[in-house]
């Protein structure tokens, strides 16, 4: 009934402070979570993308070989024709890069670190290129045989400048030690916390290094038009796989490098295919990103707490103004749920018309902030993988929002609402004032 | 009493043996004690009595906002006693009309929505409909040039007009009003009594209560009531003599 829109509406309007004070909290509250929700979209998108060049694809297909079953090699032995298969089974696959695995130790003069050293085709990785930033060097240079790409934490700590030696050395799968001197071409700017650990050669090296022929390699990596659909593609790919002939193994919650002592435990031999997803290859995104979101729920179930207490006190207060009204209406004939949906309609509108008003000032602010390039905290920027706040506007994240605001806003007036709709029509027969 | 009244007019209002006790605690008052009476069609009757003697208990009664605790209370030809809360309501809605002491309006509607608003409760008429029925009782309690002014805005005459217009808007079998002039100086009240007065002559049904002998001098029929029970005057032997 319209009626009760109107009464809803001019009683609100009335009741000026009151519904301003209500309204304008009703919105910072959905100011602040437009902003938090942009801030972990964009913050997820920048890690994802880091992530996705340092170490991962979206979903990997790599896989162990094991010569007996005491060692574990993280190797695929043609991987032409798993390449083959793959871009054929993979739904929406955008793109992939094949690249070598491995796992050992640089030595300098100075000093020596672990590392998880990738064998790569830069030729290939247009977007690995784009997205490190290379501080000293040359990254096209990568296509030289024997050269490596290192961190600017791990050139210091190893005191290497663009043209020193550094020793690579690793057990091969056979269990010998082999090392192979690699001149380093290109430094890099650190891309979230855990880069310094990581290194980069030529997918060849990474061969010579190990032993291995040239129809292996690492894994093959595979980029999503949709990364969301990881999960549902590296499930399909385990079952298309495995159809194929190929052995695959169980899914993992693990890096690879996290796996050799698992696998060499294990009692089997030859190849076995393991398919992964991102959340497995980078478990501190995975683990950030749920903490992150985890914060944003509580922040948001605690702001929208206060906010029902303070709808259903609003509503009290209208509620206990207009009793006689009220006991009235009830009198000459106004059902009890016509009663409660009037008050309901008054909570609703109040809801409704200031979370939408948080929305926009919300996704003004977002643009605003983004325009500004705020600097990011320096522990942030490590964590995160990014130097400046980005905040990435998602229409059916702030849709959602609103929608959740506002109906549990909604939900705030329906107690009260309840409570007047049981007020007794003799209330009006009261003669005070 | 008069149980035989003419076979063709059927009572709005019949109660029988009606008592009416509130729990105060471990306290029971007695309101009303064993109360009988009948509303005849085009009545004009006032509910006279001293302060706490069941004026108000009384009126709830027939204008079924409150049940009987004993004996029959029976409304445009329902046993509210056993109607449900939602009945009760329609009832309300559809047979009766009210006139309060304190006008109770709705503050944010004007004159013309306060008054129509039974009408949206029915959903029985369309807007133009409606806007007829409304119009001709604005004029009618004359105040259509305030059809647009919010209660705020009316004076307390003003302000019981619309009151009245919103319990005549249905056709109601007969309108209740508990002390409608209480709150209204002499001069505004006797205005108020006159055209509820021209009212009834048109066939409005009208029980109101009142406290004011000289608003008493002016019904067609008195109901005295003394500490919950109906007295009979010496005057009252005929209850529907006016008609
Ligand atoms: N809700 C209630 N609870 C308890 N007692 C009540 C209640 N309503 C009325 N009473 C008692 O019932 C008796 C009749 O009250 P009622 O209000 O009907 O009198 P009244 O004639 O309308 O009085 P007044 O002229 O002051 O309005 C009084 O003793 C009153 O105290
Ligand atoms: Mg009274």
């Amino acid at each position: 009934m319209n009626t009760l829109l109107l009464i809803a509406a001019r009683n609100l309007a009335r009741n000026r402070k009151r519904t301003l004070l209500l309204g304008g909290a009703i919105a910072v509250v959905t100011v602040l979570l437009v902003l938090l929700t942009s801030l972990f979209n964009g913050t997820q998108a920048s890690m994802l993308r880091n992530a996705t060049t340092l170490s991962t694809g979206h979903v990997n297909v790599a896989g162990f070989y094991k010569i007996t079953s005491g060692t574990a090699a993280p190797v695929v032995t043609e991987y032409a024709k798993l390449r083959a298969l793959v871009e054929k089974e993979t739904p929406g696959l955008q793109s992939l890069v094949i690249r070598g695995r491995g796992f050992g130790k640089l030595v300098s003069d100075a000093s020596s670190q672990i590392a998880v050293v990738s064998g790569i085709d830069i030729a290939q990785e247009a977007n690995f290129k784009n997205i490190l930033e290379i501080v000293h060097g040359d990254v096209n240079r990568l296509s030289e045989p024997h050269s490596i790409l290192i961190f600017e934490a791990t050139a210091e700590r190893l005191e290497l400048k663009i043209g020193d030696n550094v020793t690579l050395s690793s057990q091969t799968y056979r269990g010998s030690n082999n090392s192979i001197d690699c001149k380093v071409v290109a430094i890099a700017k650190p891309l979230g916390m855990f880069s310094s650990f990581f290194a980069y050669v030529p997918l060849q090296t990474l061969r010579e290094l190990y032993g291995l022929d040239q129809t292996t390699a690492g894994g093959i990596q595979l980029y999503l038009k949709d990364w969301e659909q990881a999960e549902q593609v590296a499930a399909k790919l385990r079952i298309a796989l495995d159809k194929s002939g190929y052995r695959v193994m169980d899914h993992m919650d693990l890096p690879y490098w996290r796996k050799f002592d698992i696998v060499k435990r294990e009692d089997w031999t030859g190849q076995k295919i393991d398919v992964t997803t991102w959340m497995d290859e980078d478990p501190f995104m995975k683990w950030t990103l749920f903490g992150f979101r985890a914060l944003i729920v509580i922040i948001f179930m605690v702001l929208l707490a206060i906010i029902i207490i303070g709808v259903m006190n609003t509503l009290w207060m209208a509620i206990r103004e207009r009793t006689r009204e009220v006991g009235a209406l009830r009198a000459i004939g106004m059902q009890r749920h016509t009663v409660m949906a009037m008050f309901v309609t008054e909570g609703a509108l109040l809801a409704l018309a200031s979370s939408t008003i948080g929305v926009i000032l919300g996704v003004a602010a977002a643009f605003a902030l983004n325009a500004a390039h705020l600097k990011m905290i320096k522990g942030f920027q490590m964590v995160l993988m990014s130097e400046t706040v980005t905040l990435l506007v998602n229409v059916p994240t702030v849709l959602i929002s609103l929608l959740v605001i506002a109906s549990v806003t909604t939900l705030g007036s329906i107690l009260p609402a309840w409570r007047a709709a049981r007020l007794q029509p003799v209330e009006a027969m009261h003669s005070s004032n | 009493m008069h149980m035989a009244t003419t076979p063709a007019i059927e009572p709005i209002v019949h109660l029988s043996n009606v008592d009416k006790d509130y729990k105060l605690g471990a306290v029971t008052v007695s309101a009303l004690k064993q109360v009988s009476l009948e509303i005849a069609p085009g009545e004009f009757t006032v509910i006279a009595g001293p302060s706490g003697s069941g004026k108000t208990t009384l009126l709830n009664l027939i204008g079924c906002v409150d049940v009987a605790t004993r004996g029959e209370v029976i409304v445009a030809g329902q046993d509210t006693g056993k109607l449900s809360e939602g009945d009760l309501t329609r009832l309300r809605l559809n047979a009766l009309g009210f006139i309060f002491q304190s006008f109770n309006l709705v503050g944010v509607l004007d004159a013309f929505q306060n008054v129509e608003f039974p009408l949206l409760l029915q959903k029985k008429m369309n807007a133009a409909q409606r806007k007829e029925r409304v119009m001709d009782l604005l004029n009618r309690v004359g105040i259509a040039e305030y059809a647009h002014h919010r209660p705020g805005e009316l004076s307390g005459g003003q302000r019981q007009r619309v009151a009245i217009a919103r319990a005549l808007v249905t056709f109601p079998r007969i309108v209740l009003a508990d002390e409608p002039t209480a709150n209204l100086d002499s001069v505004t009240g006797n205005q108020i009594l006159d055209l509820m007065q021209e009212l009834n002559r048109e066939g409005t049904t009208f029980l109101f209560s009142t406290h004011d002998p000289h608003v008493v001098s002016r019904a067609g029929r008195v109901v005295r009531l003394v500490d919950g029970r109906i007295v009979t005057e010496p005057e009252q032997q005929s209850p529907m003599s006016h008609t």
